[in-house]
């Protein structure tokens, strides 16, 4: 139904009451008739003026217009008269310092708002009756809203518009943080499973080349075979071998790396590793990747761990261990030791892949270890001291034992790096590979008889203890005692705290930092809620503007947008 | 009969002229309001069409000057 917008006033001519005794009523009515219709006339010539004057006001702003575009084009034909090419410049400053052109074009917006009703229709809204004054008992309310909002609220559908507006933003900017935390996660997995090539390829290098032209000439097809190959026949040659030497190196890293696990907050650890473990098998025809094992400058705690659960769950394809992935999932601070080792232990280990689980598992037992180890430190000298012929002969037979899957293995792997660090600063059997003699410590049925022994090699078999395992114990000497196994675990907690200390600044010092740089993120989202909420702002240009921008650009690129909104 | 008429044909004959008198002025008072109307129209779609060539032009003339003129830089 059309609104109508002007109305002539006196409607009908002579639908008036005749007033009584007149004598000549046809005159009386035509007299009627005609003083209505000078009222029509007056409200015609009204109705017109409304019309010019809206005619009139738009024509004079697109006056105005057109003579300040007219100036323009003046000012623009003269400075481009006076244009030479030749002074162009060409500086890459220039290109990037210039201010981006931004146009200056306004939106239409609000076009139906209360302001902009026209004036007759405002008049016409005029005579309608009034609403209740509700308003008056807008004082006596609790909640501060007006009265009158409840009977009618010409802002209801805007309003509703807007809240929905900006929960939507907030939402999409959330999810887009998440999607971008778990890009870097996996960057830094993807970096994590590339850098253990490095040091492998070093005395590799010649051998790579050849590799790598005959892969050429055998084609793309076969190259990618060959890749998988090489990796494979790479790990497995430089699994036992490498194995000792990248140790001592990876475990001061892992150690690192267990640390900022501990530190981090369990859920978001755990939440960390389903994706992970949601990632690793979406893709399970990738090739083992090889040992997971970090570069001196690899600083960052999250991806680590990743690394480690990745290297964790890539095991998994390769062992039929489905139920096991509940129990990695699942490792809880507390008891950090015991859950961890045993996933490991489930899952079958290859040679190669032997150096990955006790760099990957830092968390719970190198701390415990080194913290096991500060009131240690005297007696392990004596102990590696006391046996040092026995612990050559270790060696060889820990590869095979390092192999089986057995959980005093992968008990004894996470919890010997630590040994190493000790001795490593003693400068005492460093040239042993520390692993090896503690896996092979566990034997659970030899109880050793020496608590000195005990309390320096006793600590990965302490812990392997609790799990009694199947595995052969080449070492008879050293045997690991019941006792301390259990006061280990125990004490392994508690000494937590202990090593913070010990482990280098340069981590915690990283750490703290991350930790305040979440906090710091969180506080500046909130101050930007703030800032948004206080600012009552009814543009809608702007609201869609940055839904949109969240919706369709980056995170990154999305920060940017709000601010020059602001700005602009 | 005729006498009676007179009076009263006089009256109606006269009415009927005030009428179509009426008419005539309340048909023109239409005509006004009609062609009010449609001027009302035909303006505002010619001022917006007028609006959109200007608008137009305001951003190609923004453009270029953009283009032309330097020295703009952030810094």
């Amino acid at each position: 139904m059309p609104l109508v917008k002007r109305n002539i006033d006196p409607r009908h001519l002579c639908h008036t009451a005749l007033p009584r005794g007149i004598k000549n009523e046809l005159e009386c009515v035509t007299n009627i008739s005609l003083a209505n219709i000078i009222r029509q006339l007056s409200s015609l010539s009204k109705y017109a003026e409304d019309i010019f004057g809206e005619l009139f006001n738009e024509a004079h702003s697109f006056s105005f217009r057109v003579n300040s575009l007219q100036e323009r084009v003046d000012r623009l034909s003269v400075s481009v008269t006076q244009l030479d090419p030749k002074e162009e410049e060409l500086s890459l400053q220039d290109i990037t310092m210039r201010k981006a052109f931004r146009s200056s074009t306004i939106q239409d917006q609000q076009l139906f708002d209360r302001k902009s009703l026209p004036i007759p229709l405002q008049e016409t809204y005029d005579v309608c009756e009034q609403p209740p004054p509700l308003n008056i008992l807008t004082p006596y309310r609790d909640d501060g809203k007006e009265g009158l909002k409840f009977y009618t609220n010409p802002s209801y559908f805007f309003d509703l518009w807007k809240e929905k507006m900006l929960q939507d933003t907030e939402d999409k900017r959330k999810e887009k943080r998440k999607q971008k935390v778990l890009q870097e996660i996996q960057k830094i997995e993807q970096k994590n499973l590339d850098r253990p090539h490095e040091p492998e390829k070093v005395p590799r290098a010649p051998h790579d080349r050849r590799r790598e032209w005959q892969k050429l000439a055998q084609g793309p097809e076969l190259a990618e075979d060959d890749a998988n190959l090489l990796h494979k026949h790479i790990e497995v040659a430089n699994g036992p071998a490498s194995h000792f030497e990248t140790r001592p190196q990876t475990y001061v890293d892992h150690m690192d790396g267990s640390y900022s696990l501990s530190a981090l907050p369990f859920s978001q650890m755990s939440e960390l590793l389903t994706r992970a473990e949601e990632r690793v098998l979406v893709r399970p025809h990738e090739p083992p990747p090889p040992p997971p094992m970090h570069g001196a400058g690899d600083a960052k705690p999250i991806p680590t761990c990743i690394s480690s659960a990745t290297g964790l769950i890539e095991n998994r394809p390769q062992s039929p261990a489905t139920g096991r992935t509940p129990v990695f999932v699942s490792p809880t601070p507390p008891p950090p030791p015991p859950p961890l080792p045993s996933a490991l232990s489930t899952s079958s280990l290859r040679a190669s892949m032997t150096s990955t689980p006790p760099p990957p598992v830092p968390p719970p037992p190198p701390p415990p270890a080194t913290t096991l180890q500060a009131p240690a430190v005297p007696p392990p000298p004596a102990p590696l001291q006391i046996a040092p012929g026995v612990l050559h002969p270790a060696p060889p037979p820990i590869a095979p034992p390092l192999v089986q899957p057995s959980p005093p293995v992968a008990r004894a792997a996470p919890v010997c790096e630590t040994v190493p660090v000790h001795p490593l600063p003693q400068g005492e059997v460093q040239g042993l590979p520390p692993p090896p003699p503690p896996p092979p410590l566990p034997p659970p049925g030899i109880r050793p008889s020496s608590p000195v022994t005990v309390a320096a090699l006793a600590h990965p078999p302490s812990g392997l203890h609790p799990t009694p395992s199947t595995a052969p114990g080449p070492h008879v000497p050293l045997m690991p005692p019941s006792p301390p196994s259990q006061v280990v675990p125990a004490s392994e907690p508690k000494r937590h705290p202990s090593t913070l200390p010990v482990i280098s600044d340069a981590r915690s010092v990283l750490l703290e930092a991350i930790r305040k740089g979440i906090q710091l993120r969180k506080v500046e989202e909130q101050r930007e809620q703030e800032a948004k909420h206080e600012r009552i702002e009814n543009d809608v240009a702007t609201i869609l503007s940055r839904r949109i921008a969240v919706e369709y650009s980056d995170s990154e690129d999305d920060s940017e947008f709000d601010e020059v909104d602001w700005l602009e | 009969m005729a006498g009676q008429e007179d009076p009263v044909q006089r009256e109606i004959h006269q009415d009927w002229a005030n009428q179509e008198y009426i008419e005539i002025i309340t048909s023109s008072i239409k005509k006004i309001a009609d062609f009010l109307n449609s001027f009302d129209m035909s303006c505002c779609s010619r001022l917006a069409t007028l609006n959109e060539k200007l608008t137009a032009l305001e951003r190609r003339i923004e453009y270029i000057e953009a283009r032309v003129t330097k020295g703009e830089t952030l810094t």
